[in-house]
């Protein structure tokens, strides 16, 4: 019994680790500086190894590029390379297949006016990041990397987060009332 | 112009390769983990939960233990570390609208930030959190990224020119 509770000890720890945000959170930090260790010959920015609103941009704009011959800017990496940053294109296949693998794919749909809103959040979301130059996660990378405007972005919106959960919770209240 | 370890030829054929594997490792563990920037600090105002939090702290203090060890193994692809050191504290990494001044670049992260933190805790997660909803299933979610392709050229061919020219009109260019 004792080598085979070894074995589920060490087991259990794994399972427990890669269901940990801390542990992505990690994961994502080294693999973002040993990115841009290898392949920042191609091009800058630096701390760019990931971003979820800037690598939809590249990957949106540098193929319209390529399929329209148009010139949407994008960030240099992108343009030199034969085609942009592919991470959101990973992200969206990685966790799929994690969905049906763990057996937690289900469509759920809704209504008419939720995809409006959702759309049109997207839309804000994607505008205010690229203003900023960078998503939450890039934020993260540009503070690691000594950024101070980075570090009072992240501030900002950790404060609007507790604006938008007020306006939630008084949201809930009025509709209860 | 920054060297990094794979020489320019093979990096442009690596760019999209490299950041694809990335993108599936971190697609899977974020569906695992339920990792989210926004919901952490959601989470952490209204339960005092600091798991998912710790994603994101995680992340902050990893990448910068990340740049520190790769800048000391290939100092040439790790130019500007420590950014405010080599830099300055108030100029920012490249990446936003180029050819602005400092007061300008504060602005251009504090608004932004706190409407991304507004608008996102109201649509129940951050960018990569509304891509794993997707690939779960959600269509709310996947209108999400639509917005998000949408704007994209609409960000570089028209928004991007708007915003320098408000904030030069401002007196806070360059």
């Amino acid at each position: 019994m004792v080598p085979c509770s070894i074995h589920d000890t060490v087991r259990r720890h794994a399972f427990l680790l890669v269901r940990h945000p801390a542990f992505l959170g990690a994961v994502i930090g080294i693999l973002a500086a040993l990115s841009q260790s290898l392949l920042i010959s191609a091009g800058g920015p630096e701390a760019y190894g990931f971003c979820v609103a800037c690598h939809t941009r590249d990957l949106v704009n540098g193929v319209t590029n390529i399929l329209a011959g148009s010139s949407l800017a994008l960030a240099p990496i992108s343009k030199n390379a034969v085609l942009p940053v592919m991470s959101v294109v990973g992200v969206l296949i990685g966790a799929y297949v994690s969905a049906r693998v763990n057996r937690e794919h289900a469509v759920k749909k809704g209504s008419f006016r939720d995809y409006l809103l959702y759309f049109l959040g997207g839309f804000l979301v994607l505008i205010l990041a690229m203003v900023f130059g960078g998503c939450p996660y890039r934020a993260a990378l540009r503070t690691g990397y000594g950024d101070i405007i980075a570090l009072l972005f992240i501030v900002a919106m950790a404060l609007g987060v507790v604006a938008g959960t007020v306006f939630m919770l008084k949201r809930a209240e009025r509709e209860e009332a | 112009m920054a060297t990094g370890v794979l020489p320019m030829e093979i990096a442009v054929y690596a760019v999209p390769a490299v950041t694809l594997l990335l993108g599936i490792l971190i697609g899977y563990l974020a569906q695992r983990s339920g990792f989210c920037s926004i919901g952490g600090f959601r989470d952490y105002f209204l339960f005092r939960h600091t798991r998912i939090l710790s994603g994101y702290l995680a992340l902050i203090v990893f990448s910068f233990l990340g740049y520190l060890l790769f800048w000391t193994l290939t100092p040439a692809a790790m130019e500007h570390f420590f950014w405010a050191l080599t830099s300055g504290p108030f100029i920012p990494v490249p990446g936003a609208p180029a050819g602005l001044g400092p007061a300008a670049y504060i602005l251009l992260a504090v608004i932004p930030g706190f409407l991304v933190g507004f608008i996102c805790v109201l649509l129940g997660g951050c960018p990569i959190r509304q891509a794993v909803m997707t690939s779960e299933g959600n269509i709310r979610a996947a209108f999400f990224l639509l917005g998000m392709a949408v704007a994209s050229p609409v960000f570089a061919a028209f928004v991007s020119g708007w915003i320098v020219l408000l904030m030069k009109s401002l007196g806070l260019g360059a």
